[in-house]
């Protein structure tokens, strides 16, 4: 699909190299994850829609599954990308990350065959090992679980080794630190039980202090990296304001898992911890579109008092997605997040479209925004361009994608409210009351203008792939001219 | 030679091991609370049942009795209410029957992919109705539509009939898929959602459940 | 007082439920306990940079 990001355009750099090779995956992923995301908002409007051939939860499956996956395969790769630049050595085992990355390809690409031909399985554990685990964003069945695990510790072993081999950065002592947590965490959703509220506590360790905890750290690292990489932002601020957001990143984050213990069987004393300590998740999150701003206008300033024109940014198409993500990060992880964080708020919030809306926009505000800024870091390396300019179909991506995913995030509020106020609040939950809220016009609507913000957010993505597969070619020949 | 001037708060190493003390703390309290919390919610056993002893999450036999949901003038909340016995399925279910057909819903439940349609607990998808009381739900009880469509005569009976047809008894245009469950899986499901019902939830869902006729007469709940 | 103070109403006694019973007082104690010890670090630094 992108082959015309070709590899013998590198300039020697095996480990920038084997990072292009889980991006150009996680491009396919994203395509996949948008793909069945619109098939399932398409489900919400036309209900009969592939019913009983590819149903609701198998498009939905499908569609939280690639998400997770094309994230951490951007992960992977960002971290790849990023390791012979921080540590000034290449990275150790070149040879084994891209064994590894092919077996964790062909162990993906099997899995996402099994949901989608297979779909469900018989109640017993040979389904649960073989086919679905049916928790969800861990649907994966375990025997790919133990693979990412084996997997994972190749990309470790790589990172860590390269970290005491080379230079260590403050960059890269909070990304070995974080990456050792982050892979950690998976064995927490690694096991059986009868027991659904132990199901769920463990399966939140692993959701939550994943996405509000290590992966935020993992992206204020990767924002360090890219402001250097840059706008040539000086390190040791970049180092301190890091450090700043790990305290608070993880100061609220830890204890922040807290509010999503409010309902499940565990005891009252959550409510206090949980609202408490996740009220304070989006002050690091202001931190950090802050100290984006900052450094990107005191760069600027800097570039505009030595007498240069222009942007300050050799990338203006990643430092565009990377001030998108500090703002989104802060809008849809941290005001929709704190939108219903308190236990009062949430009795009636809990598991409706309000949660839907904060997926979307966090998901994409936190994380999406600044690896797509990776794939264009990427794109700047592989062809050796000094200086990359945003083009017509990099702005278009971006407007479109942005605005698509923003445009979804407020329909998907507008349906959690009108849920909220009948089916919980008015008709307290229920069989009936949930069927007489999907049916509100207003409801019904704000599912249609879902839909329409979907395809808006699919148009954006083919201006991204778009430009991914041109802007480098293009701007190496203006370059070269 | 004192320097009096110098900030601390632009010092690397103080953000530096304040992280690192924030950090390392926060995760030992949650390792902390983790333990309190799984001794609160391992599940009961036969004999609290039999003794009365109130556990937040009972042992299998639960689905042995008779399962309310009730305001709790103490709580300031709904509670969950284990009251007289009930048969389940025609019989009374020794404690290791009771757990074999947990674990079978348990896992066809997971196997299913229930929770990529349905919320438990709250959690899980939002395209079909949350399933934490749905034992207890008016339209399953005797009276109630869902248990009038099946043509049954307990709430179980009639869950499980829907369960290995769903698309025979749409309650909405949107219906549920038939997923191959067999008769044997539809049993260990209904126990499934019999014994989350029983879960003391803190009151989660709130005001469980007016009916959906008091609400299109515009009645209130109130006595 | 002013309602601020509650019975003890969990299902199960302990530690943490006890603290659980005034006005914010558990997430109050845990955020103390985190935040205190910083005073410690601000000082042991301040000096450290004197030197």
């Amino acid at each position: 699909m992108l082959t015309s990001i070709k590899t013998n355009e590198f300039r020697g750099d095996k480990s920038k190299e084997l990072g292009m090779m889980y991006f150009r995956v996680a491009i396919i992923l994203f395509g996949a994850q948008l793909l069945m995301g619109l098939i399932a908002a398409i489900q919400f409007i036309v209900p009969g829609f592939l019913f009983e051939v590819f149903d609701f939860s198998v498009a939905r499956m499908v569609h939280i599954n690639a998400l997770v996956v094309w994230m951490l395969y951007a992960m992977i790769g960002s971290v790849y990308f990023m390791l012979p630049d921080e540590t000034g050595v290449e990275t150790v085992g070149i040879g084994l990350g891209k064994l590894a990355f092919w077996v964790l390809t062909a162990a993906v690409t099997v899995v996402v065959l099994v949901f989608i031909f297979v779909q469900v399985g018989s109640g017993t554990e040979t389904s649960i090992w073989l086919i679905n685990e049916g928790r969800e964003y861990l649907e994966a069945p375990r025997w790919a679980d133990i693979g990412i695990v084996v997997v994972v510790l190749i990309f470790y072993w790589n990172t860590f080794a390269t970290y005491m081999k080379g230079q260590r950065t403050g960059i890269m002592t909070v990304m070995v630190a974080n990456l050792m947590a982050l892979a950690g965490l998976y064995l927490a959703g690694m096991f059986f039980t009868d027991n659904i509220s132990m199901d769920q506590f463990w399966w939140w360790w692993v959701i939550h202090l994943w996405v509000e905890a290590t992966w935020e750290v993992f992206v204020g690292t990767l924002a360090a990296y890219a402001l250097i990489k840059i706008i040539g932002a000086k390190r040791e601020i970049v180092e301190m304001w890091l450090w700043i957001e790990v305290l608070m990143l993880f100061g609220s984050g830890i204890l922040g898992l807290g509010h999503h213990y409010f309902w499940i069987g565990t005891p009252e004393y959550w409510w206090e911890i949980g609202a408490l300590f996740s009220s304070l998740e989006p002050v690091p999150l202001i931190a950090m579109f802050v100290h984006v701003l900052y450094d990107w206008g005191k760069e600027q300033g800097i570039a505009k008092a030595e007498g240069h024109k222009g942007a300050v940014a050799n990338n203006t198409p990643a430092l565009s997605w990377i001030v998108t993500n500090a703002f989104g990060n802060f809008l849809g992880a941290g005001i929709w997040g704190f939108f219903h964080t308190l236990p009062q708020v949430n009795i009636y919030t809990h598991g409706t479209q309000f949660t839907a809306a904060h997926g979307h926009l966090s998901f994409f505000g936190a994380y999406a925004t600044i690896l797509i800024g990776m794939f264009y870091m990427g794109i700047q390396y592989a062809y050796g361009i000094e200086r990359l300019k945003s083009t017509f179909k990099s702005k278009m991506a971006i407007f479109l994608l942005t605005f698509g995913v923003l445009g979804m995030g407020v329909a998907l509020t507008i349906a959690g409210y009108e849920q909220v106020l009948v089916e919980r609040a008015e008709l307290g939950a229920g069989w009936n009351a949930f069927f007489v809220a999907q049916d509100l016009p207003w409801y019904v609507q704000a599912q249609l203008w879902r839909t329409i913000m979907g395809v808006v957010t699919f148009v954006g993505f083919i201006y991204l792939v778009w430009d991914l597969l041109t802007i480098g070619k293009q701007a190496k020949a203006a370059q070269e001219a | 030679m004192a320097n009096k001037n110098v900030s601390v708060w632009t010092s690397i190493p103080f953000w530096r091991r304040s992280a690192a003390w924030v950090t390392g703390f926060a995760t030992i309290l949650l390792i902390w609370l983790t333990f309190d919390t799984l001794g609160q919610i391992s599940m009961g056993t036969d004999a609290d049942l039999k003794n009365g002893v109130t556990k937040r999450v009972p042992g299998p036999t639960v689905i042995n009795y008779k399962i309310g949901y009730e305001m709790s003038a103490k709580r300031g909340h709904e509670v969950p209410t284990i009251g007289e016995k009930q048969p389940f399925f025609g019989k009374e279910w020794s404690e290791q029957e009771a757990a074999d057909l947990l674990h079978l819903g348990k896992l066809t439940s997971q196997a299913k992919n229930c929770m990529d349609c349905h919320t438990l607990l709250g959690n899980g998808a939002y395209y079909a109705p949350d399933l934490t009381k749905a034992w207890i739900d008016p339209a399953w009880q005797k009276g109630g539509p869902m248990q009038g469509m099946t043509g049954k005569n307990t709430v179980e009976e009639a869950m499980a009939e829907f369960l290995q047809h769903p698309s025979q008894y749409p309650t909405h245009a949107r219906m549920m898929p038939n997923l191959g469950i067999t008769a044997k899986e539809a049993k260990g499901l209904v126990a499934f959602l019999k014994h989350m019902s029983s879960i003391d939830t803190n009151g989660f869902p709130r005001n469980f459940s007016k009916t959906v006729d008091q609400f299109k007469t515009g009645g209130t709940n109130a006595h | 007082m002013f309602g601020l103070i509650e019975p003890f109403t969990d299902v199960n006694h302990s530690f943490f439920g006890m603290l659980n019973q005034g006005p914010l007082t558990l997430t109050i104690f845990l955020h103390t306990v985190i935040i205190l010890p910083m005073f410690w670090i601000y000082f042991s630094e301040k000096k450290r940079l004197n030197k």
